[in-house]
């Protein structure tokens, strides 16, 4: 495992709504070239501060950075710009649109977004648009979606819509990808063939990978950092098995006993 | 015993007027302008996912810019069409720089006041606009016309036409320059819909948080798509300025908006090819309708005149029941994108 520095760094983040802190000084980092999980009860605030951390929702207070710039309060298309991007806890699915063109709109700096270059140079759209396809068909394969290509985003399944949503997001090149809940609402061969993907992924792009999870057998086994948030709060942060003994996590989250971990979920409800 | 048809058909309809060309030129002049309009609503509703109630104004700045620069700066006709085109642009982008942050609903809401803001507007500032008096070019000061560069091209036009057809139609010329410009607006959109610049469009329409997600900044392309509607609508002002001879805030009322609306509808969403046949089938309804003879009493002019629009109003009600879709519109992309 190539473990460096930090690719993003997360201090002191608040968000409030209204008299709820829905997150509440966060502070985390995620090592470049990991696969790290954020998991927490329900109502710890996990998707809320992805949605600071992506731009999507303005933080009130604290820092982030990542690849070394600080990026705290920017607007999410200049965070994917930068190679920060992300998936959502409900498929975004561009419904109408056929699989194809939802690949082929994630590739970056196209010159045939902008009207001018549409105008004064339509052969290199078209030669640039040629290029794009290609790879957008090249991913596609990799995730085994090739018949569906010309298909409506929206006639596929809930599983083969997280496929094409990760794909679509590798379309954006990113370094660090946001997953929220990638293994909801799949069944378990496509969760495993995904998991796959992610581990593949990180080893042949370099791909860093952060994801928000409830599964503690997908967690344990496949991330190599976990971080633990709490009431808006990182409570916990370390390897799998540093973080199953942590006595915090253990009252915070599991509830009961360590050994419980693979159904942590149930046994607090 | 001879019967008179009329007393044994309550409805019938009178063929003289309905054989005049002049008057089928006029609804061709009607129908092409709300076509150019409704392409502009289509770029924004049926492609871009915002929905824009605010088309009157848009031809209301176009069309008087044309004529308050012709009339007040004193400049050409022929230069006043791309300034007034670049007024109404930009005033399209200063109009959605505030107003498209908001949700799409309340963009309406904004874009309807925004057109209403316009017309008073034009009813108010007598000294540029003329109020409720209007601009108009009057046959005997023709001086003071915004329309004289326009009456000679259509003069030469019609001279032209006078070798295959002895008395052409005044409008005829006004007919002929409105569906070329159909013609090639449509052909601009649809090429524009399948590069990327399009495709961004699209996503917006679907889901504009995935958008941004995927690094596009969609308040930029959404001010591009009010900005073509601008610049369409505009157009659109310049032919109901030049098909009226006279410039009057009631030209642009809401109504104006919801009949381009209606032409939209009709047509269909998401798909340019039916905009011009949906602009032709509403102004023949809506014309046609006029030629529907009913016994007065108890059917007066007024009457008839509200019955027309009623019928129009049924029409559309039976198309979004039978077709929701349009003629054109795209059913699976509108079922899906729910």
């Amino acid at each position: 495992m190539n473990d460096s520095g930090p690719l993003l760094e997360v201090e002191e983040v608040v968000k409030r709504f209204g008299g709820i802190r829905a997150v509440d000084g966060a502070t985390m980092n995620v090592r470049d070239g990991s696969i790290t999980a954020l998991i927490g009860p329900n109502g710890a605030g996990k998707t809320t501060l992805f949605n600071v951390v992506t731009g999507f929702y303005r933080g009130d207070r604290g820092s982030v950075r990542f690849d070394g710039d600080r990026v705290f309060g920017e607007p999410p298309y200049e965070l994917a710009r930068k190679g920060m991007v992300r998936t959502f806890q409900i498929t975004k699915a561009l419904a109408a649109m056929p699989v194809i063109d939802n690949m082929m709109l994630a590739a970056p700096n196209q010159p045939g977004e902008l009207f001018r270059n549409l105008i004064f140079m339509p052969r290199g759209v078209r030669a640039h648009e040629k290029q794009v396809r290609k790879q957008a068909m090249e991913l596609l394969q990799l995730f085994n979606l090739t018949d569906l290509a010309d298909d409506y985003a929206g006639t596929l399944s809930g599983g083969q819509r997280k496929l094409l949503e990760l794909a679509r997001a590798l379309m954006a090149e990113p370094k660090l990808l946001l997953l929220d809940e990638p293994m909801a609402g799949i069944n378990p061969t496509l969760g495993a063939r995904l998991l796959d993907h992610m581990q593949r992924l990180r080893r042949e792009s370099g791909v860093t990978f952060l994801f928000i999870e409830h599964d503690m057998e997908v967690v344990m086994n496949h991330s190599d950092r976990v971080i633990v948030m709490a009431e808006g709060r990182v409570i916990a942060e370390g390897d799998p098995q540093e973080v199953r003994r942590d006595q915090r996590v253990i009252d915070a989250y599991l509830g009961g006993t360590a050994t419980d971990t693979a159904h942590g979920e149930e046994v607090t409800q | 015993m001879t019967l008179d048809p009329a007393t044994l058909m309550p409805v019938g309809v009178s063929f003289e007027a309905i054989t005049d060309i002049d008057f089928w030129i006029s609804v061709g002049v009607l129908a092409g302008i709300y076509a150019i309009v409704a392409l502009g609503l289509q770029v924004n509703t049926g492609f871009t996912g915002i929905v824009n109630f605010g088309a009157a104004a848009f031809m209301a700045v176009g069309a008087y810019s044309m004529a308050i620069l012709v009339l007040e700066v004193g400049i050409s006709f022929w230069l006043s069409l791309p300034l007034a085109m670049l007024i109404t642009m930009l005033f399209g982008a200063l109009v959605g720089l505030p107003s498209l942050r908001l949700r799409a609903d309340y963009f309406a809401i904004a874009t309807i006041a925004m057109a209403e803001m316009v017309r008073l507007f034009a009813q108010n500032a007598r000294g540029l606009t003329g109020g409720n008096q209007g601009l108009f070019c009057a046959d005997d000061d023709p001086s003071n016309c915004y329309a004289n560069s326009w009456r000679d091209v259509s003069d030469s036009i019609n001279g032209f036409v006078e070798n295959f057809w002895s008395d052409p139609s005044s409008l005829f010329p006004l007919l002929l320059v409105i569906w070329v410009t159909v013609g090639i607006a449509t052909i601009a959109l649809v090429y524009l819909q399948k590069t990327p610049w399009g495709r961004v469009l699209r996503a917006i329409r679907e889901d504009e948080d995935a958008a941004r997600a995927l690094g596009k900044n969609t308040l930029l392309f959404k001010l591009q798509s009010l900005a073509i509607s601008a610049l369409l609508g505009a157009i659109g002002g310049f032919f109901l300025a030049l098909n009226l001879a006279t410039l009057h805030p009631i030209d642009f009322e809401p109504l104006i908006t919801f009949f381009a609306f209606s032409v939209l509808v009709l047509g269909g969403l998401a798909n340019y090819k039916g905009v011009a046949v949906g602009a032709v089938l509403f102004w023949f309804v809506i014309e046609g309708t006029r030629f529907i003879d009913l016994p007065d009493p108890p059917f007066t002019e007024t009457r008839i005149a509200a019955l027309r629009l009623a019928i129009t109003g049924l029409l559309l009600i039976g198309l979004m029941a039978f077709r929701p879709q349009g003629l054109f519109g795209n059913r699976q992309e509108m079922v899906l994108g729910e």
